[in-house]
């Protein structure tokens, strides 16, 4: 019986020792598959896969009618390593010779294919010939890559980067905007529209054999890489050239400093033209002064003088306060009941003036005079009405939103100053947007410079809302648009202004511009706003010069505002007009 | 058939085994006797079969190798397909980008220019219900303001471009074009108006 005893105590103690092992080995096996696979698994993958950064591309800044402003290029910066840096064998392809490279031959030939001197090069490869990395050639375009990698020169690496190109240059370079070198938007639709130009870059792994091919089936999009969409804007490229190029050459005729166009579309708001004078090239940032590399139309405030009468007097009517035959008998010099004292530009007898030849002879005097039948308070509700004082829909970056002083804490002077545009600042946007309401029948369209932010499958998102909010009487508005007419056909600036075959409403402005010390200087902003055809306007044109020298008065503005308004009504194919000129009376 | 074999397997200490044997010896016997005969068949090596398994066993092995050969041929192929991928999508942007820039504004200018064109800012229309000119016809001056380039700076085109080229080859175009045939200018049109034929 013992034996048999001890035969279970034997079996019983190996079962036990079994049973250990077994119960060991099953926890180390639950560790290992299951409590550490993850880890386990992800080390060993990052051992077999190679990781690679996929681009997500910035989308493009196109036009209206889609003509590229702004796109994404790769660029390709080369780098070397000096340490590895010595003569090396290559095999011609076509010959089969095999010939010995130099450094310095090399360095020529890096030369001839980045277009950089060969003495930079060579210094960056012999400089310090234990580094492992020295810049040979930063962002070279595709061309210049592929004759670099057509050399076969073993000690070079190559970095693909994302870069921005501005097939147009300045064209509309202000509105566009630019990236800085490291990527980062830094002015205009750039800067605004980031949220939807910005792509995101994605992560992809794959496990490569000895040779740096894929295994099938062995990549893994730990984050797929997602395009930005692009940003449409409801700029016309074309016109923006013209525009750009009448101003530009007229500003430096007549010795200006600066100058805008504005063309605004009047059913829509949409702003088709926002040409300044100087633009940025945005390929070359630093080849503009800084004061000019933003927008001055959104940027920039100014008074804008007499072309503002046209607002006085739509509000005047739209009040009741007037209508385009009121008489006024307007002296050279008025002296108001409150103290202030009003002069017209231009010596004159006392004249009979209605509210439409005020408007057409510009008289200080008379816009005066008329406006006391209105109280500033009502006045001040329409500028804020009209969108003054305020910045426009856009939001553009950096944009000013004018200067309307408190009508309750106004000297008398100041008081009369606003009705003809002094007293009071504007951006060159909200001025044409005045401009847009007046031709619009009273009714002012949000300023729209963007279409909106297309994916890539064509859905257009962030559309800028398009409601039109009435802001005086049509029949006010357009009154106004035919006193306007008179400024075309009978005023000073007539010959410069008119367009054969259609009929065209302006106003002239010669503003005084401060000198940034509290005075006015002796240097004007000539303006010119208007719209055509005066039956049924449909595109309103804005030109402001500032300081031009030889010729001081809004005929420096006006050819730029005949040629580009034509160009327009050209282009977009208008009806000429078949209503006749009603002719309002001027004087009484 | 041997039944002593059974027994020494069976365990010598456990008397009920011996009791169960001596209960139905006949029996179990014969059931005992079929079937190592029976396992003894079965067991017997058939040639068919084997060839069939080897025969499987080998197809299954080439048939895994060529699936690996055409997988890393794949592999290769996609990896050459997928750089060529990268190379045209390179040379694409590459064109895209130089098409751009020869389609922008300042250069059309520039060349345009060099081929001696002028803008005529001049607006002239032509009102088709009576005929009547509305404007000053007048021909464009030879620096016409609307193509003297260069105001809108453009740094990516190239300042050379086409210019040389064309303004040599305008000069040919120039000299060989057919001179038109002069036409009394105050004669009515005679028939249907001009359209150009393009198709």
């Amino acid at each position: 019986m013992s034996n048999v005893r001890s035969l279970r105590a034997r079996v019983s103690i190996a079962v036990l020792v079994i049973v250990a092992l077994v119960g060991v080995f099953v926890v180390r096996l639950v560790d290992l598959q299951i409590v550490q696979a993850k880890d386990l698994n992800a080390a060993s993958y990052s051992q077999r896969s190679d990781v690679v950064t996929t681009f997500g591309n910035r989308g493009s800044i196109v036009d209206a009618n889609g003509v590229v402003l702004a796109g994404s290029v790769l660029r390709y910066t080369i780098t070397a390593s000096p340490r590895f840096a010595a003569p090396f064998s290559r095999t011609d392809a076509t010959t089969r010779a095999k010939a010995e490279v130099s450094v310095a031959e090399a360095a020529a030939e890096l030369a001839t294919a980045t277009g950089q001197p060969q003495a930079d090069i060579l210094l960056a490869l012999t400089s310090d010939p234990t580094s492992d990395y020295a810049v040979v050639a930063k962002s070279i375009d595709v061309d210049s890559y592929n004759a670099v990698r057509a050399l076969k020169i073993p000690y070079l690496y190559y970095v693909a980067e994302q870069a921005r190109t501005y097939p147009n240059g300045s064209v509309a370079g202000n509105i566009v905007g630019f990236v800085g070198s490291d990527g980062q938007a830094q002015a205009g639709t750039e800067l605004k529209e980031n949220a939807c130009l910005a792509g995101k870059n994605g992560i992809e792994s794959a496990q490569t054999g000895e040779d740096g091919v894929r295994l099938p089936g062995s990549t893994v999009q730990t984050q797929s890489a997602v395009n930005g969409g692009d940003v449409v804007l409801t700029l016309n490229s074309d016109l923006q050239y013209f525009a750009q190029q009448t101003l530009a050459q007229r500003v430096q005729q007549v010795g200006g400093e600066s100058g805008t166009v504005v063309v605004t579309e009047v059913k829509t708001g949409k702003v088709l033209v926002a040409a300044e004078y100087p633009t940025v090239d945005p390929n070359n940032v630093d080849g503009t002064a800084a004061k000019f590399r933003g927008s001055q139309i959104f940027t920039s405030t100014f008074e804008p003088g007499s072309t503002f009468k046209a607002f006085t007097a739509a509000v005047l009517v739209d009040a009741g306060a007037a209508t385009p035959e009121t008489h006024v008998l307007a002296p050279y010099r008025y002296v108001a009941p409150g103290g202030a004292v009003i002069r017209d530009a231009g010596f004159h007898a006392d004249t009979k003036w209605t509210l439409t030849g005020v408007l057409m002879d510009s008289s200080n005097t008379g816009i005066s005079m008329l406006s006391e039948a209105m109280p500033a308070q009502q006045r001040w509700d329409y500028m804020k009405k009209f969108g003054l004082g305020a910045g426009s829909e856009v939001n553009f970056p950096g944009e000013e939103s004018g200067d309307l002083k408190d009508p309750n804490n106004l000297d008398n002077q100041t008081m009369y100053n606003t009705t003809f545009g002094q007293g009071l600042t504007v951006t060159a946007i909200q001025m044409a947007s005045v401009y847009q309401t007046i031709a619009n029948g009273g009714v002012r369209m949000p300023v729209r410079l963007i279409e909106g932010c297309r994916a890539a499958d064509g859905t257009m998102t962030e559309v800028p809302a398009a409601e039109g909010q009435p802001v005086i009487s049509q029949t006010a508005a357009n009154a106004t648009v035919n006193m306007l007419e008179s400024v075309v056909t009978k005023g000073y600036a007539s010959s410069s202004l008119q367009i054969p075959g259609y009929r065209v409403s302006a106003k002239t402005g010669t503003a005084e511009m401060s000198d940034g010390n509290g005075a006015y200087g002796s240097l004007y902003l000539t303006s010119l706003a208007g719209m055509a055809p005066s039956d049924d306007p449909q595109y309103v044109v804005s030109v402001t010069i500032a300081k031009p020298v030889t010729i001081r008065s809004a005929l420096a503005a006006a050819p730029v505002f005949q040629k580009v308004l034509s160009q327009v009504l050209k282009t977009y194919r208008v009806q000429p007009s078949t209503v006749p000129d009603p002719e309002l009376p001027t004087t009484y | 058939m041997s039944l002593p074999a059974y027994q020494a397997l069976s365990r010598p200490n456990a008397p009920h085994r011996r009791t169960e044997e001596a209960e139905g010896p006949a029996t179990r016997r014969r059931w005992l006797q079929l079937a190592p005969e029976i396992i003894s068949r079965r067991m017997r090596p058939s040639f068919a079969g084997s060839a069939v398994v080897i025969a499987g066993i080998g197809v299954i092995t080439v048939a895994q190798l060529l699936l690996s050969i055409g997988l890393s041929d794949g592999a290769y192929e996609i990896s050459s397909l997928q750089s060529s991928q990268k190379e045209l999508a390179r040379s694409t942007q590459a064109l895209t980008e130089h098409t751009q820039i020869l389609q922008s504004p300042q250069y059309l200018v520039q060349n345009a220019a060099a081929l001696g064109m002028v803008a005529n800012g001049n607006t002239v229309f032509l009102r088709l219900s009576d005929g009547a000119v509305l404007g000053q016809p007048s021909p464009a001056a030879a620096s016409a303001p609307a193509v003297s380039g260069g105001l809108v700076p453009n740094v990516l085109v190239p300042p050379t471009s086409l210019a040389g080229a064309a303004a040599t080859s305008s000069a040919a175009v120039v000299a060989s074009a057919p001179v038109a045939p002069k036409t009394d200018p105050t004669l009515p049109w005679q028939g249907a108006l001009p359209s150009p034929t393009t198709r």
